[in-house]
């Protein structure tokens, strides 16, 4: 008697628990507007403005209420993984671009052709949108391109009496110099050390520097690495020469520290995403441009990620909560001048005619970038060649390693990750 | 005993719901992680059992073994200095001092922090051009120190942090075996005209021992499973050369989706914990009989 009650007071406890998690997910689907849930990775600077637009999302009407759930970038990809394999995911996810290759091929994202019609996706730059396709099927829709792009201090250029942006690999390099000499602060600051994040500004300045000699990190079908060459020895070269031969970019720099060296006005050059214009300009006294990545190494390339919005699978897939998923996407890509505030280039054609988005200060000096921005190597090998990639500069550029020894170890690396996969 | 009481039966009872608890999150994950030590599997997609070629392709892998050492590096630089500061703690909390009261709530203060606090605290602390530790070295006119950007210091600075952190907590054990130590043995050996140092050389540090194998013990495997501090503090930089391998472990499952690869890789730590322990408790467990 004594043992039975104890099993169901036990199975009671456990049970309850279970119903709890269960109810409240059933009561979404009853009376009132829909509520959908969404995983965004945005923190610091870009969580504020995404926040902003999800509110005037609900505000402007009143058939569907989007729940924003922040995840921390660094953790992101783990929990939203971990989700799609258990067919848990929200009804939004934000992907990478970069990334999608990772969740494509299984068949965890909806392929979305169905529901947009071909004058909304006309509306969508190109390039973007295609970047999202495999196979002839749309798998997410492009919300920005944030490509890496240059900020340079006004006040530190005419302190050394220049008057022209530099562009050229020899001229960033004389400005810089100039810089130095004339008020003793930071010619470049390219960050090159691990701190919270990899060195990866390194390995984007390197791609677009491939690139921009008509190379590329890789080849075109992703398969072994393209840089142990004369191009990957100039781009490397010139980023170790920063710090060690001119010494105008300092060494052990982390990415945090980058941001608050250009932000405190202690270097003339700053190198990184679109991203940073949100919090450089709240940076009282900054005063400061931003124009897409320089021609450095003559042509024009730009590394550049992109945020892009998807459908997951789910186990019982409800019409209504895709038809409010695909509502909430168009919504939140048409109002893209308000993400534009974060930084971002928006990717609608409608949204970059807008009054409100040509009245934003710094965007529309680099909007053009977009037009060159590089997409990412089509391999599931990628974020460890990333990762891996950035470790190796971050070696080679602080230890001002032999160029030619670093880029054929790096390239054996790269051989050898490619063969894992 | 008590009549009409059934020791057994109750105990079984009793233990149930633990045991259910243990079944599912310790005994099944630990199984099925050895289970899928033998596929590829990128958790989205289907399985593809592929036997030993994880088990083979970890050692040739260069940054398994880089991973490794580096973990070594800080079982090595913290399991010492831990057990001796946590020991001299302990002496001075039970101690005769007026201070002891409140040294041992400064000194167990920090344990009760979680890992992430204590890290960005610290990491802050530790910035080379903003962090207090600098600005104080610049004031007194020294060179700031690249507390975590430097390869040779940082594990070094990781390692500070965490002495900082947990060391209470074997001070708070070691503390626990000097109070079982009977008072008359202090008595005779000062009456016998032993100082201070003499006692605790020889009757303190040898009646303590079963405390020291425990610590030991629990502080090398706490060590080997680092990883927190690290990720949060220097990120495995500059350049890889914090990179334990518990986070080698996490990046290759978690960012590279190689779940056998990184299973196979837990397999390995875990083996080597097992053979240190069971190493350490037959060298000095037994003579402590």
């Amino acid at each position: 008697m004594k043992k039975k009650l104890l099993v169901v007071a036990l199975i009671t406890v456990l049970a309850t628990g279970m119903l709890f998690a269960q109810g409240t997910k059933e009561q979404a689907g009853s009376q009132g507007p829909l509520e959908i849930t969404f995983w965004s990775l945005f923190t610091g600077g870009d969580g504020e403005f995404f926040d902003a637009m999800v509110k005037e999302f609900n505000a402007s009407q009143d058939q569907i209420v989007m729940k924003n759930d922040m995840v921390k970038f660094d953790n992101y990809y783990t929990k939203l993984t971990t989700a799609l394999a258990a067919k848990t995911a929200p009804d939004v996810v934000v992907i990478h671009q970069g990334n999608l290759l990772n969740y494509v091929p299984s068949g965890s994202l909806l392929p979305l052709d169905s529901y947009f019609d071909a004058a909304t996706l006309n509306d969508f730059q190109a390039a973007p949108l295609d970047a999202c396709k495999f196979d002839g099927k749309l798998y997410s829709i492009p919300f920005d391109v944030h490509p890496i792009v240059m900020y340079y201090n006004k006040d530190l250029m005419a302190a050394a009496g220049i008057t022209k942006v530099p562009q050229s690999a020899q001229e960033i390099i004389d400005a810089s110099l100039a810089v130095k000499k004339a008020t003793g602060k930071w010619g470049t600051a390219i960050d090159n050390t691990t701190g919270v994040y990899k060195a990866y500004t390194l390995t984007r300045m390197f791609i677009s520097m491939l690139a921009q000699q008509g190379g590329s990190l890789l080849t075109d079908d992703a398969s072994a690495p393209n840089f142990n060459n004369a191009y990957g020895e100039k781009a490397l070269v010139w980023m170790q020469d920063l710090v060690h031969k001119y010494q105008v970019n300092p060494t052990e720099l982390d990415y945090d520290a980058a941001m608050n060296t250009f932000k405190l006005g202690d270097a003339a050059f700053y190198f990184n995403g679109v991203w940073a214009t949100g919090t450089l300009e709240q940076q009282a006294g900054l005063n400061f441009g931003a124009a897409p990545l320089p021609p450095i190494m003559g042509g024009q390339a730009a590394w550049a990620g992109s945020h892009t919005l998807a459908i997951p699978v789910q186990k019982n897939q409800d019409p209504a909560r895709v038809e409010a998923a695909v509502t909430f996407i168009k919504w939140m890509t048409s109002h893209g001048e308000m993400w534009a505030k974060a930084g971002h280039i928006p990717t609608r054609k409608s949204v970059a005619q807008k009054d409100a988005m040509k009245a934003l200060p710094y965007r529309a000096d680099y909007a053009a970038a977009a037009a060159f921005a590089l997409p990412t190597p089509r391999t599931p090998a990628w974020e460890e060649i990333y990762g891996t990639l950035s470790d190796k500069l971050e070696y080679a550029v602080t230890k001002n390693q032999n160029p030619k020894a670093a880029l054929a170890d790096m390239d054996k690396t790269v051989r050898d990750i490619i063969a894992s996969y | 005993m008590i009549p009409g009481n059934k020791d057994t039966r109750d105990g079984i009872v009793f233990s149930i719901p633990f045991l259910f608890v243990y079944l599912a999150f310790m005994i099944y994950p630990l199984l099925s992680g050895l289970y899928i030590s033998f596929f590829k599997w990128d958790i989205l997609s289907s399985a593809n059992f592929i036997g030993f070629t994880n088990y083979k392709t970890l050692f040739t892998d260069e940054k398994f073994y880089t991973s490794l050492w580096h973990t070594f590096e800080f079982v090595l630089m913290t399991t010492p200095t831990l057990l001796v500061v946590g020991f001299l703690m302990a002496l001075a909390v039970t101690g005769t001092s007026p201070y002891k009261g409140i040294l041992e709530n400064i000194f167990f203060f920090p344990y009760i922090f979680s890992m992430t606090v204590v890290s960005t605290l610290w990491a802050w602390l530790m910035q080379k051009d903003w962090g207090v530790f600098n600005q104080a070295l610049m004031h007194i006119n020294l060179q700031p120190v690249s507390w975590l950007t430097n390869e040779n210091l940082a594990m070094w600075s990781v390692g500070l942090t965490t002495l900082w952190w947990t060391a209470g907590f074997n001070m708070v054990l070691f503390s626990a075996g000097i109070k079982q130590i009977p008072k008359e043995v202090y008595e005779s050996a000062a009456i016998d005209g032993a100082t201070y140092l003499q006692s605790v050389r020889h009757i303190t540090i040898p009646l303590v021992r079963s405390t020291t194998v425990l610590c030991l013990i629990l502080q090398i495997i706490a060590s080997f499973n680092v990883f927190g501090q690290v990720y949060v503090m220097t990120g495995g930089g500059p350049h890889g050369t914090t990179r334990v391998l518990v986070q080698y472990i996490y990046e290759t499952g978690f960012r590279y989706y190689k779940m056998g690869y990184s299973a196979a890789m837990s397999y390995i730590l875990f083996l080597i914990i097992l053979g240190v322990s069971v190493l350490q408790y037959a060298l000095l467990g037994r003579k402590d009989q």
